[in-house]
């Protein structure tokens, strides 16, 4: 991808104390709707796209399921800032404060490793973008959802919102809304790529709602790993991420996603994550909730086609004051279909670990297939761990298997390992990193590295 | 050992606030069941069977509330389905702050006969205790053809192959209960 093309100019912008180029007012209404759209310079159908959402999004009333979100104060965030006047491609033109963060939590050293793309939205604009040649010589897209709209509107337009429709849920109507950077990802036929593609997303200004919107098609043939890891500094209010992903997966196509998310405490997690799978395609999201106050996600994987797979391992930690409320969605629709859910989740100091999934097999799913295991350990007496599964099924030809487990660390392993001379913080962080390691091997090593560290410093108090 | 027959009895909430054994059976039951553990030393098996022809319809609901420490409830719920029958079933262990110690199990699994049966369950789990250990399992399946055809090759027609399968599926509540009921007897 060319230079030229990120570097579009912004003419309305002014600055602020914290160099924002942009702040939309608090609140949200149809004028600051119209208004992102119109700073964006986006087509009319973008815009209505948008005005159509928020529609809906005040028709909705908010779940009345799963977690609290009675806290959440539509009127006091921030819908749309945009941090600096253009993107930047090269390390040296970011900004003095930016860059500081970066340093801190190391971007440029992950980049010189391995890396093939990065991708790192500070507030809600990509602002640092480096992108592999690799990528282009195989014809494979990896920009920023802004950027995809005005380089490749007619694919956009295409696929846009048509597995997650902007009416799907409040939280999905308020991200077709308002949304604003989230990455686009296309990989042509046959492509397979060998470098996982990130994307760093922080947010950092107080009260400030980031509202991402993902879409990644995967060709027939091809094979994709996208990465996506959270850290955000702490807070004073509560901050709102709602993002929306859409994943289309081709015939004979194999995407994985990986999420690694550690927000700080007072935010909402509240995600829509969808996919849909054609003939003999593979869908796998691996997705980890250590961070934010509250997190309400359900990937989905929709097996339409024969023969296609869908798995979801998951890793839900909850300490105190955090509510996890995570799990999966599978639909079989096609003959011949897999799939697999793997939950893991520990509730510490009062935290409140929930698994919510559906399984459904639908008539003509033939000969399909489904195991669904959710383990939760618990670790002291404040804290809870809840397990509800749901399963519909309509096809007699079908093997549906699901269990679950709840249970503290087991007294003569901490003894063992006491009698080996290790102290308890010590054994227990052991033996919550054995627990969760079928899910954590399925992470690439930077990151599995990162999260054994992150459950390491979470029950001892210290990494070392 | 107490046995309690909820088709007979017609009980809905059950309270278990002595120590003992009890075993709790229903069959083809819809409705809502409570059954609250209330005392240590309680040893409840739960057994449910369902048997759906035709466009028999069952919702049920059960509830394992465990309020006191070291009990045991153990949940076990078999079900055959053919031709348009429904199953639609949600199951509950609730482990309170004060239920430390506590064993609890939930199983249901099913068979399905018919294109047009439809089966829709929800085994949930909420503890809020720590010392305790809970599973849940749910499975649903068709006969398993390897069988009919370990039973065929021995000289059965694919009728009479299929009945004994699905006999045996039900056979496990029914010996559950004859370990204590020798002469309890279920005519199907």
């Amino acid at each position: 991808m060319s230079q030229q093309n990120l570097n579009f100019d912004y003419k309305f912008g002014f600055s602020m104390p914290e160099k924002n180029v942009f702040k939309a007012e608090k609140g949200l209404n149809g004028k600051t709707v119209s208004d992102i759209s119109h700073m964006k310079k986006e087509p009319d159908w973008m815009r209505e796209f948008r005005l159509k959402a928020y529609d809906s999004f005040k028709k909705r009333k908010m779940p009345k399921w799963g977690a609290n979100l009675s806290k959440i104060d539509f009127d006091n965030i921030y819908y749309y800032i945009k941090p600096t006047e253009k993107q930047v491609n090269s390390w040296t033109d970011l900004p003095k404060e930016i860059k500081d963060t970066y340093d801190k939590i190391g971007v440029p050293e992950a980049e010189k490793n391995f890396l093939s793309g990065v991708s790192a939205q500070y507030e809600s604009e990509v602002v640092y973008e480096s992108i592999n040649k690799e990528l282009d010589k195989r014809g494979v897209i990896f920009c920023d959802m802004d950027t995809a709209l005005k380089k490749y509107p007619k694919i956009i337009k295409e696929y846009f919102g048509t597995l997650i429709s902007p009416h799907d849920n409040k939280f999905a109507s308020l991200n077709s809304a308002v949304w604003s950077g989230g990455s686009f990802v296309y990989v042509p036929k046959g492509v397979k790529l060998p470098m996982p593609l990130q994307a760093y997303f922080r947010i950092n200004a107080e009260r400030f709602g980031q509202f991402e919107r993902t879409l990644i098609i995967a060709e027939e043939g091809s094979f994709v790993h996208y990465i996506e890891g959270c850290t955000a500094p702490i807070y004073t209010t509560a901050s709102l991420h709602s993002a929306v992903v859409e994943i289309f997966v081709k015939k004979g196509a194999r995407v994985r996603y990986t999420t690694v998310q550690n927000w700080s405490h007072n935010i909402y997690n509240l995600v829509t994550k969808r996919s849909i799978v054609d003939e003999a395609g593979i869908m796998e999201w691996v997705d980890c909730n250590i961070g934010s106050g509250v997190t309400m996600k359900y990937p989905t994987v929709i097996l339409k086609g024969r023969k296609s797979h869908g798995e979801v391992l998951s890793i839900a930690y909850a300490a105190k004051g955090q509510h996890q409320d995570a799990g999966a969605k599978i639909y079989h629709i096609g003959p011949d279909t897999t799939s697999r859910i793997i939950s893991k989740s520990i509730s510490k100091d009062g935290g409140r670990t929930s698994y919510r999934g559906l399984v459904q097999v639908s008539p003509g799913a033939k000969n399909s297939k489904i195991y669904v295991s959710c383990d939760a350990l618990i670790m002291d007496k404040l804290s809870r761990s809840d397990t509800y599964p749901h399963m519909r099924i309509n096809e007699k030809d079908c093997e549906v298997q699901h269990e679950a487990t709840v249970e503290k660390l087991g007294e003569e392993k901490l003894f063992y390992l006491a009698s080996r001379g290790i102290k308890k913080p010590e054994a227990e962080s052991l033996l919550v990193n054995g627990f969760i390691e079928p899910v954590v091997k399925e992470i690439p090593l930077e990151y599995s590295i990162e999260l054994n560290r992150l459950i390491r410093m979470e029950m001892s108090g210290s990494v070392g | 050992m107490k046995f309690i027959n909820l088709n007979q009895t017609k009980q809905t909430k059950l309270v278990f606030d002595k120590p003992g054994d009890y075993t709790v059976f229903f069959y083809n039951l819809s409705g809502t069941f409570d059954f609250s553990i209330k005392a240590s030393g309680v040893n409840l098996d739960i057994l449910g069977l369902f048997v759906g022809i035709k466009s028999e319809k069952f919702q049920l609901k059960t509830n394992q509330y465990h309020m006191s420490p070291n009990s045991t409830s153990n949940l076990l719920i078999k079900g055959v389905f053919d031709h348009q029958s429904k199953f639609i079933y949600q199951g509950l262990i609730k482990i309170e702050k004060t239920g430390q110690k506590s064993h609890a199990y939930q199983k249901n699994k099913n068979l399905i006969l018919s294109e047009k049966a439809y089966i829709d369950s929800k085994p949930f789990l909420e503890i809020l205790a720590d010392d305790v250990f809970c599973t849940h399992g749910s499975t649903t399946g068709k006969i398993n053809e390897e069988s009919i055809f370990y039973l065929k090759s021995r000289g059965l027609k694919q009728k009479e192959a299929k009945k004994l399968y699905v006999t045996g599926f039900v056979q496990e509540i029914i010996d559950k209960i004859r370990v204590n009921q020798p002469n309890f007897n279920l005519n199907i």
